[in-house]
């Protein structure tokens, strides 16, 4: 088995507070009072005293291995820094400091129906939302049937503005592109927490199928452990943006439930 | 740590480092996407319209009509012998290309946070779909000033077109250049400081003034020239009309700098750009 994901001693730091002072007039005054050595007119008094910037680290020294076919699962509490691994596994963010190294591509879903427009039709949508999430228009063509039957919506409403549909409809049609993504490694937050139970469940059982069948990497962050348990082989516990536990997800959710039961 | 697989790796994520990581394979991977963005901004404009794209011609016209009757009429500012209407429609007709890329560009991060702080693709996809669509918008609107320009030709005037119209495409891409270079310089700062949009709308409707769109360079006192010249917008709105109408000012080392202008600020544009995509949902 050969490595998809490696993830090489990550870290991510974030800054506290307000970033500068919101307008370019305060953040210039700042300047000018800092270069005549005044003390900054937009620091709160009691904040003078302390002496440089508050640094937070959302992610500290993170390094893990994900196999090819693999189905990762990512758990913690919140603010553990499950989002923050996922958004710089996405790309949306770049990391402070360390190296993330995929092999494949990679199709992020952080969320359903990103880029939908209410104005579009259904099938226009499926077309502009497969094209955001890095599918090709011939990918689209060859599964657009197949989209549709998954999303459960008939025939006749594909032509319909989404603005029409019902929330349930839109769901259902935003997660059936993306489950139709053929990226090699797929990485998912709590996606599924949409739609009822059974929808849910479909949608468990397709991800695990692709992987199963096609060979392909899933990353996964849910505080669902139930999901968890039911789609993943392995497990990584993230506590306060540090790597705590790796291994079988029956052992990492144990000791997940553990802290959680100890507080 | 495992050895055996050094292969390649599709994809590396580090932190940024590099001044300019423009990746062209990238955006080109995902032309796709360019084309469907395209189609979503030009749709979504006229759907549930009663005009539909027929918008796109309202704008420019109200606007010659009306700076024939203010500029025209009552300032009686001249047009250098060309006639009202073509003179002030090709005027805003380019002004607007211009304005609009900037504008767009600039709010490029603002305006897709949500799409941006949730999917990756190449963030340039987005300036590059508003720019062809301010493209499309602009064909129409030169289709139909050649439209104009046939009635007067027709009407028996005497427009003494030179060689230069072959250079018209390279007047577009200088605008395109200037109006996304500027608004590429911006989007990163608004990001950061929100008020700085109020500043571009502002500034571009003072920058007009500014710009030969509704009176020609020759009206401009000798001693003021070389200010309104520093403008890169206005030699290729001089060296446009006189392409095509023969008539006017054209001053082709303005112009050469006007060029060189374009490309320097579009560079230094998409520099500031793919340094700032990598991190700005977290300043936003």
């Amino acid at each position: 088995m050969s490595v998809a994901v490696r993830v090489e001693h990550l870290s991510k730091e974030y800054r506290l507070g307000v970033i500068g002072n919101g307008s370019l007039y305060k953040d210039i005054q700042s300047w000018v009072a800092k270069k005549r050595g005044k003390p900054d007119p937009w620091v709160p008094i009691d904040e003078r005293s302390k002496i440089g910037r508050q640094h937070f680290w959302a992610l500290k020294d993170v390094s893990f291995e994900v196999e090819q076919g693999e189905r990762l699962g990512i758990i913690g509490r919140n603010g553990a820094g499950k989002s923050t691994l996922l958004k710089i596994l996405s790309r949306i963010t770049a990391p402070t400091s360390g190296v993330v190294k995929m092999k494949g591509r990679v199709g992020s879903l952080l969320e359903v129906g990103t880029g939908f427009h209410p104005e579009l039709t259904g099938r226009e949508n499926i077309y502009l939302n497969g094209a955001i999430l890095g599918m090709k228009k011939a990918d689209i063509d060859r599964n657009f049937d197949a989209i549709v039957a998954f999303s459960e919506i008939s025939g006749e409403f594909i032509d319909t503005p989404v603005k029409r549909y019902s929330s349930g409809m839109f769901v259902r049609l935003a997660f059936a592109v993306a489950a139709f993504l053929n990226s090699e490694i797929l990485i998912a937050d709590e996606v599924l927490a949409v739609g009822d139970q059974k929808f849910q469940e479909k949608c468990i059982g397709k991800m695990r199928d692709v992987s199963v069948n096609e060979g392909r990497t899933v990353l996964f962050v849910s505080h669902n452990l139930g999901a968890i348990r039911a789609l993943c082989q392995s497990g990584i516990l993230l506590e306060h943006g540090i790597l705590t536990m790796a291994g079988p997800v029956e052992e990492v959710t144990k000791r997940y439930e553990e802290e959680l039961a100890n507080g | 740590m495992a050895n055996g697989n050094d292969e390649t790796w599709d994809v590396i994520i580090e932190a940024k480092k590099n001044l300019l990581s423009f990746d062209i394979k990238e955006l080109l991977r995902y032309k796709d996407l360019i084309k469907l963005l395209i189609r979503r901004d030009f749709v979504s404009v006229y759907k549930q319209t009663i005009f539909g794209p027929l918008w796109f011609l309202f704008q420019p016209l109200m606007s010659t009509l009306i700076y024939m009757f203010v500029f025209g009429n009552i300032a009686q500012l001249g047009t250098d012998g060309i006639p009202q209407p073509l003179f002030y429609f090709s005027g805003t007709m380019l002004w607007t290309f211009f304005a609009t890329n900037l504008q767009k560009s600039s709010d490029t991060f603002v305006n897709n946070t949500g799409l941006f702080g949730k999917v990756y693709f190449p963030r340039f996809a987005m300036p590059i779909s508003y720019m062809v669509n301010a493209l499309f918008t602009l064909g129409i609107q030169f289709a139909f000033m050649l439209i104009f320009y046939i009635y007067y030709i027709a009407t028996g005037y005497h427009f003494v077109p030179t060689g230069w119209i072959l250079a018209t495409p390279l007047y577009i891409i200088q605008l395109a250049m200037l109006g996304m270079g500027f608004g590429l310089l911006t989007s990163a700062l608004t990001t950061k400081y929100h008020d700085l949009r109020n500043l571009v709308n502002f500034g571009l409707s003072i920058l007009m003034y500014a710009t030969p769109v509704v009176y020609p360079i020759s009206n401009v006192p000798v001693k003021w020239k070389l200010l309104f010249q520093i403008n890169p917008v206005t030699p290729v709105i001089e060296m446009f009309r006189y392409s095509f109408l023969g008539n006017g000012n054209h001053d082709l080392r303005m112009w050469l700098y006007s060029l060189v202008a374009s490309l320097v600020i579009f560079w230094i544009g998409l520099v500031t750009f793919t340094y700032n995509e990598k991190t700005f949902i977290d300043v936003i």
